[in-house]
């Protein structure tokens, strides 16, 4: 008898090889049961492939979006719809950033102890960051134009507006192609030619790594010919210093600056200046942007360090970096779920680190104070006290891309905003009526 | 009958009118609940498994052993090896003794048989030097010389006796059964209630009668058992509760079937007491093995020639009207066939008679298409098998042999194939081959920790749910917690066999629970990690909660090997009672 105690062993292997099995279940259970949950072919959650419960605001308490059993209600507004759609998703997941898609669990309910059981009579709601009134207004200030508008708080990271075009109405018909461009989040998801925003940078590195920076001098004939290749300037600036010369938006003397900078600073800065790396919006990874600055040719050099060449900048990254101008250098993260606690509402946002220096913040603050008061006119902005930079990027279009990037610096509204025109021309003249309406309806409205 | 059903429809259709009425609160009854459920859960299966497992008995004496110039051993089996080697029962540890000597036994009349085992300086008994595996008739105070020392056996006075008893009645007892059938009750008052909530008009009044019934039958068999003077039903109790699960499972997917569900259910507790009773008498057992062989032999025969297809697998037969498994029943008779005791162990003869017996269960269960329920045979086998022979070698040349016929099987059977080409991203298939196991996680995942209530379940219009993927049913309606109670139960039946081999009789009933208790949690393997994918979808049922009646009469029959296995003193229905030493007659 004693022997079969010792070959019972056997016996004892198996039941471990089950309780051993049962806890590695378990544990994919808690790693994966969320995303179990809300698979598609879960009709708890799904009627015809479409989720059937869970409600998505905007911060005002305004409903973006209501999904029961008996279909899919939107807000009442098609210009709210059709702004809201890349942030609040279409049921059917092809906006790969929509929180539709991306929070599903949250509006399933999932939650580990009672699974997609709804404790509640009214059901699971999410409620955004950003203001689908600004929205609105961004949208009709594009006007049927292509390009994206992006502001949040630079304090708290909150995503105030995030608009996208082209777009299309949810509550109509969607285009079929899974790849078709109205599903493009460009704000999360592009990458594009950053034109003359990009001295902002090159003057973070310039200013920073450039002893004689001060006494810095350059004289613009238009052309700027250099080892006997033009860069090219809109017009004659003359001589220029260091703050006329970003005021100005000079080709040639950022050119001359980017080539004593030289390219592996120019390559250090992009990195630490949060460029080249995805963010993390809530578990969404933003396309990241990139950078070639070559060793052995000034000119293209000089042109990648003037926003053109080969940069490509993703706008959500560019909106953080300029937020981290009127945050003193600290760089927060965006977000577009608005915390639903006491602490979330009080705290401010995740820091994504130092990206400069306060001195050169304030300095960079101080110029693009500068170029708004020289270039674009502080009376074109009434009422806000607003620091900008704008970009026209050359794509070889006939009409050249327009950007407009900058923050005001108001306690009660600390919002950093990017704007983007596809074909638009002039920076400016085309984008930066499109951020000053932003700007007023979200004061008014906050 | 026709009372309790009137009765039945009119607390059915109250309920119904209720729900109907207050929405509302009905929906927070069911939040509420499934708390309920959970704790009721984890008091009535902790309760049993704690008290399975803390209780170790204190095994009974049957004489001493005395061996010259050392000390007298207690004799606690009704089997024992003696030897040189530490793993025999009763020690000698001196050089001319061989490491397996003798076997000495007792038989239930109190006669004892001593057997040499072919020692290498052989066995003297009173003068007569005895001829190897032959059995001789000895009495206390016989002289034994083996390899020239000398030994005695004594027999157990009456004080001794009564000392042990007293000893074995300070032992630790079974649970009191009556404040975890009131809670089980409880439990089974609130399913009934939870279902008509969930289901509204799609429940029947039928099924509230069967769990209504099966409650009668619990409180009948443990009163009725009581009185007879029996102590430990930890493991009915487990068996009543995931009797339980299944009605309620059976209820929400197949309501028109739960009558029929608590039939099998009757059905097999009388099996299962006709086998404890049968279980009794080790001779009698052992005399009834070629019968049930040449049954089972029958049986799948029958099935090869009348099965009919179901589920790719043609292990059904219909008599009448009344389908049922023949496979399900031969398990049955399997573990009794494979298990033996200690002197037949010493008998090369049987284990090819089991080895060929086998052999012709797993090629009639292949030939019907069967697989899963011919690996659950097969692994049986191995176990059974090693724990007869003790041989690791021969255990792994055949697992290795089985696994190349396997390959063999794989190649010319296609279906099976694909079922291994899904296996490990079933979410890529989530809509071909990996349909049933991406909804079990889906929709078992959806029930969370605590369910989502009996009767709200959507997993039930998958096909094979209540079977197959029954783990994921009760996952979602009843939630993680009790899914994996009911594992943790059956992994106790096991944990409870092996512990009860120290104050085992005989080795027959210590290889039966052994047996039975691989079944069960092979079975119950196959099951869940084939329905969550971390095996291939086999399809084979998990014991007590699969619908189908053919599974659920069988695990409760199976349960008779776990109760022949219950040493403790006056537990078990299974082992015959102890007598009062007084009355004895010397």
């Amino acid at each position: 008898m004693k022997k079969l105690e010792r070959r019972a062993a056997i016996c004892l292997a198996l039941a471990a090889v089950l309780f051993l099995g049962i806890v590695y279940f378990g544990w994919k259970f808690v790693t994966h049961g969320g995303e179990w949950a809300s698979f598609y072919g879960n009709t708890q959650i799904y009627t015809n492939g479409m989720i059937n419960r869970g409600t998505i605001y905007d911060r005002n308490g305004e409903l973006l979006l209501n999904c029961t059993p008996d279909g899919i209600q939107y807000s009442s507004d098609s210009a709210i719809r059709k702004s809201t759609v890349h942030a609040v998703g279409d049921p059917k997941g092809n906006v790969a950033t929509g929180a539709i898609n991306m929070w599903k669990d949250q509006l399933i309910g999932y939650d580990i102890l009672n699974g997609t059981y709804d404790t509640t009579s009214e059901g699971k709601s999410i409620t955004l960051t950003i203001d689908s009134k600004a929205n609105k207004t961004a949208y009709n200030a594009l006007n049927g134009r292509e390009g994206t508008v992006g502001v949040f708080n630079y304090k708290t990271g909150e995503v105030m507006c995030m608009v996208s075009t082209p777009t299309f109405d949810p509550a109509g018909t969607e285009p079929s192609d899974p790849n078709s461009s109205v599903y493009f989040n460009t704000f999360l998801m592009g990458t594009l030619t950053p034109g003359s925003t990009f001295k902002l940078v090159t003057a973070a590195a310039a200013y920073d790594t450039l002893d004689d920076i001060g006494s810095f001098g350059f004289t613009c004939d238009g052309t700027n010919t250099y080892e006997g290749e033009k860069i090219k300037c809109t017009s004659n600036h003359g001589h220029v210093n260091f703050e006329t010369a970003l005021a100005k938006s000079c080709n040639g003397a950022f050119g001359s600056l980017t080539r004593q900078v030289g390219p592996a600073t120019m390559g250090e800065y992009v990195k630490e200046l949060g460029f080249t790396d995805s963010i993390n919006v809530d578990g969404i990874e933003t396309a990241a942007g990139s950078f070639t600055f070559p060793e052995n040719s000034p000119i293209d050099l000089s042109w990648a360090g003037i926003g053109q060449y080969q940069d490509l900048v993703n706008p959500c990254a560019m909106m953080v970096y300029v937020g981290s101008i009127a945050n003193e250098g600290e760089a927060v993260e965006p977000t577009l779920l608005k915390g639903s606690n006491f602490l979330d509402r009080i705290s401010s946002g995740k820091s994504l680190g130092r990206y400069l220096d306060k001195n050169t913040a304030d300095k960079l603050k101080q110029m693009m104070k500068y170029d708004v008061q020289m270039t674009y006119g502080e009376g074109n902005f009434p009422g806000l006290d607003i620091y900008a930079k704008s970009g026209t990027a050359e794509v070889g279009t006939s009409k050249s891309n327009s950007w407009f990037v900058g923050f005001i610096d108001d306690p009660k509204h600390p919002y950093a905003f990017v704007v983007w025109i596809k074909g638009a021309g002039t920076g400016y003249t085309a984008a930066g009526p499109v951020a000053r309406n932003v700007l007023n309806t979200l004061i008014a409205e906050n | 009958m026709l009372i309790g059903g009137t009765t039945i429809n009119g607390v059915f259709n109250a309920i119904l009118s209720f729900s109907a009425n207050n929405p509302v609160l009905a929906k927070y009854m069911t939040t509420m609940f499934r708390w309920v459920f959970v704790v009721l859960a984890i008091y009535i299966l902790l309760r049993c498994i704690m008290s399975l497992l803390s209780t170790r008995a204190t095994p009974e004496v049957w004489g001493y052993f005395y061996v010259q110039d050392g000390v007298s051993t207690p004799i606690t089996h009704w089997e024992n090896i003696i030897g040189r080697s530490n793993s025999a029962d009763l020690t000698i540890p001196l050089k001319t003794i061989s490491k397996t000597h003798a076997i000495l036994g007792r038989r239930p009349n109190g006669q004892w048989i001593f057997k040499d085992l072919g020692s290498k300086n052989g066995t003297i008994i009173n003068g007569v030097e005895l001829k190897p595996n032959k059995r001789y008739l000895i009495n206390p105070g016989d002289q034994i010389i083996m390899g020239g020392v000398y030994c005695t056996l004594a027999g157990i006075s009456v004080e001794e006796s009564m000392n042990l008893q007293r000893m074995r009645s300070l032992d630790k007892e079974p649970v009191s059964p009556w404040k975890i059938l009131v809670a089980i009750t409880a439990f089974q008052i609130l399913t009934a209630v939870q279902l008509v909530l969930g289901m509204g008009e799609k429940m029947s009044a039928s099924s509230l009668l069967a769990i209504v019934l099966l409650c009668g039958l619990m409180w009948g068999y443990v009163m009725f058992f009581k009185a007879m003077g029996r102590k430990g039903f930890e493991m009915e109790m487990i068996a009543f509760f995931m009797s339980t699960i299944n009605l309620a499972v059976t209820a929400s997917s197949a309501p028109s079937e739960t009558m029929k569900q608590f039939i099998a259910i009757v059905l097999g507790i009388s099996l299962m007491i006709f086998m404890c009773i049968f279980l009794r008498d080790l001779q009698r057992t052992k005399k009834i093995r070629p019968v049930l062989a040449g049954l089972s032999v029958l049986l799948l025969l029958f099935n090869l020639t009348f099965g009919t297809l179901k589920y790719g697998a043609a292990n059904w037969v219909t008599i009448g009207g009344f389908s049922f498994q023949p496979s399900e029943l031969v398990k049955l008779a399997f573990i009794c066939i494979g298990a033996a005791s200690l002197e037949e162990l010493y008998n090369k003869k049987n284990i090819y008679l089991y080895a060929m017996f086998s052999l012709f269960c797993l090629g009639s269960l292949a030939m019907m298409g069967d697989f899963g329920t011919a690996l659950i045979f097969f692994v049986t086998y191995l176990v059974v098998s090693f724990m007869r022979s003790g041989d690791f070698s021969k255990l792994i040349l055949t697992v290795v042999g089985a696994g190349a016929m396997g390959i063999m099987v794989l190649r010319f059977k296609p279906y099976i194939a694909s079922r291994f080409a899904t296996w490990g991203h079933v979410w890529e298939f989530a809509d071909s081959t990996g349909y049933q196991q991406t909804r079990t996680m889906a929709y078992g995942a959806g029930g969370g920790l605590l369910g989502i209530g009996a009767g709200n379940g959507s997993l039930k219009y998958i096909g094979a749910s209540n079977t197959d993927l029954v783990f994921g049913f009760v996952m979602e309606e009843w939630g993680f917690i009790i899914a994996v109670l009911l594992v943790l139960c059956l992994i106790t039946l096991s944990l409870f066999a092996v512990n009860s081999i120290v104050a085992g009789r005989s080795s027959f009933f210590t290889i039966g629970a052994c047996g039975a208790a691989t079944m069960f949690m092979f079975q119950t393997m196959l099951n869940i990690f084939g329905a969550v994918d971390l095996f291939p979808l086999t399809g084979v049922t998990f014991p007590f909660v699969s619908a189908g009646g053919t599974s659920m009469l069988t695990s409760w029959a199976m349960l008779a090997y776990f109760k022949a296995s219950d040493m403790r003193k006056d537990a078990s229905l299974a082992i015959s009672k102890e007598k009062d030493p007084s009355t004895l007659e010397f």
